[in-house]
């Protein structure tokens, strides 16, 4: 089936109703849709686990679609709602000294790229590093710091006001 | 994660759907509107209406004026507060930051008149002139708050620290327009003051306390 928004429509004006073929038709679509989205925003690693986090609250908030409106725009919000739950989870991880995984998959991470480089000229140069250095190219705390000459703190702070500030421009798209 | 994973969790929430009824800011207005009813019976119950308005007489041209933009202030935030439950990318919320600013000629206004005559300003700002005005507007906004708060936790608000603002600068809008209606006062720094710090005291106490609890 075709991602379209009519048909998105009418599947999702269905599910409301209970119906459960329509409801896995979508969610389905829904899903491809949201890797699409995410592949642009976040490191690839963490697709697919943000798509079913997005899923899941697309369920429990499948009350607050009015069927006047398209569709796409609703999920885009939740989708984008979730990604600055990641952004501020991430911001938490740096405050607790957590690291994070490295990155593979090459022409993933080009099209992430895309995207976040774009994000990041809006932020100071230190955030910018800081943050494609251990949230992007997956370096440790300790070899951002050897790499960009920022002692360890100093790159957790660039990290931490950094993935707020991501997350407040995101907000104010 | 893989393919596998998110085909298993679809099937395990397509078996769990029941039918949903769609949520319908008409419905949630009729609960603000509840809870604005509320707040006013139980302020004008324990302590009446405005003596001239209860005997049919309108306010001065003045207080009327700032009654109404307070009015407009609590319409657009509640109605701003119930567009938030019901998420979209590129829907516009900011209709109450422009009631807000053009209620700001409240305190601008009553700020004039200060500078004019001080000693009146300072005798309007005593506690004791007006702080219960403040806690009876806080508490008669409580059925707003409430309403909108019960709304947008059912509802899926995309950023909860603005909601936050929004439900306490709406709750406390509708308990100072109960407020203005209840309290005898025509002084204008009077009203900005105590009747506009209850206003402000529940957005700010909207951001601090509800936007936590309206995270999902």
């Amino acid at each position: 089936m075709s991602i379209d928004e009519p048909s998105l429509a009418r599947l999702m004006t269905a599910s409301q109703r209970g119906d459960r073929a329509a409801y896995r038709a979508l969610l389905g679509d829904s899903g491809k849709w949201l890797a699409r989205y995410f592949a642009r925003r976040i490191a690839p690693h963490q697709v697919d686990d943000l798509v079913q986090e997005t899923l899941v609250s697309m369920h429990r908030k499948l009350a607050t679609w009015d069927n006047s409106r398209p569709f796409l725009p609703w999920l885009a919000a939740i989708a984008r709602y979730r990604w600055i739950d990641l952004l501020r989870r991430q911001r938490d991880e740096v405050e607790l000294g957590e690291g994070d995984a490295a990155v593979g998959a090459e022409d993933e991470v080009v099209h992430a790229r895309l995207s976040l480089d774009r994000m990041l000229t809006l932020l100071p140069p230190g955030q910018a590093q800081a943050i494609t250095l251990v949230k992007i190219e997956g370096a440790s705390i300790a070899e951002a710091s050897r790499i960009c000459g920022q002692s360890e703190a100093l790159v957790k702070v660039n990290i931490h006001r950094g993935l707020k500030k991501l997350a407040q421009l995101i907000e104010s798209e | 994660m893989s393919d596998a994973a998110i085909d298993d969790l679809i099937d395990n929430l397509a078996d769990e759907l029941e039918p949903v009824r769609p949520r319908r800011v008409a419905r949630g207005s009729l609960w603000v509107a509840a809870g604005w009813a509320a707040g006013a019976a139980i302020l004008f119950g324990l302590g009446g209406m405005r003596h001239d308005l209860a005997e049919g007489v309108m306010m001065p041209p003045l207080p009327l004026l700032a009654f109404w933009l307070i009015v407009a202030l609590g319409f657009a935030a509640a109605w701003s507060a119930l567009r938030m439950g019901l998420p979209g990318v590129g829907r516009d919320y900011s209709g109450w930051r422009w009631a807000g600013l053009a209620a700001l000629a409240l305190p601008l206004s009553a700020l004039v008149m200060a500078m004019d005559d001080s000693h009146a300003a300072l005798e309007a700002a005593h506690p004791e002139n007006g702080l219960h005005c403040l806690m009876q507007g806080v508490l008669a906004g409580l059925g707003v708050g409430a309403a909108l708060f019960g709304w947008l936790k059912h509802g899926a608000p995309t950023s909860p620290e603005r909601a936050g603002w929004v439900v306490g600068i709406a709750a406390g809008a509708a308990g100072a327009t109960i407020v203005a209606l209840h309290c005898a006062s025509n002084d204008m720094i009077h009203i900005a003051l105590w009747h506009g710090l209850a206003v402000l005291l529940s957005g700010i106490a909207g951001r601090v306390l509800l936007a936590p609890l309206l995270r999902w």
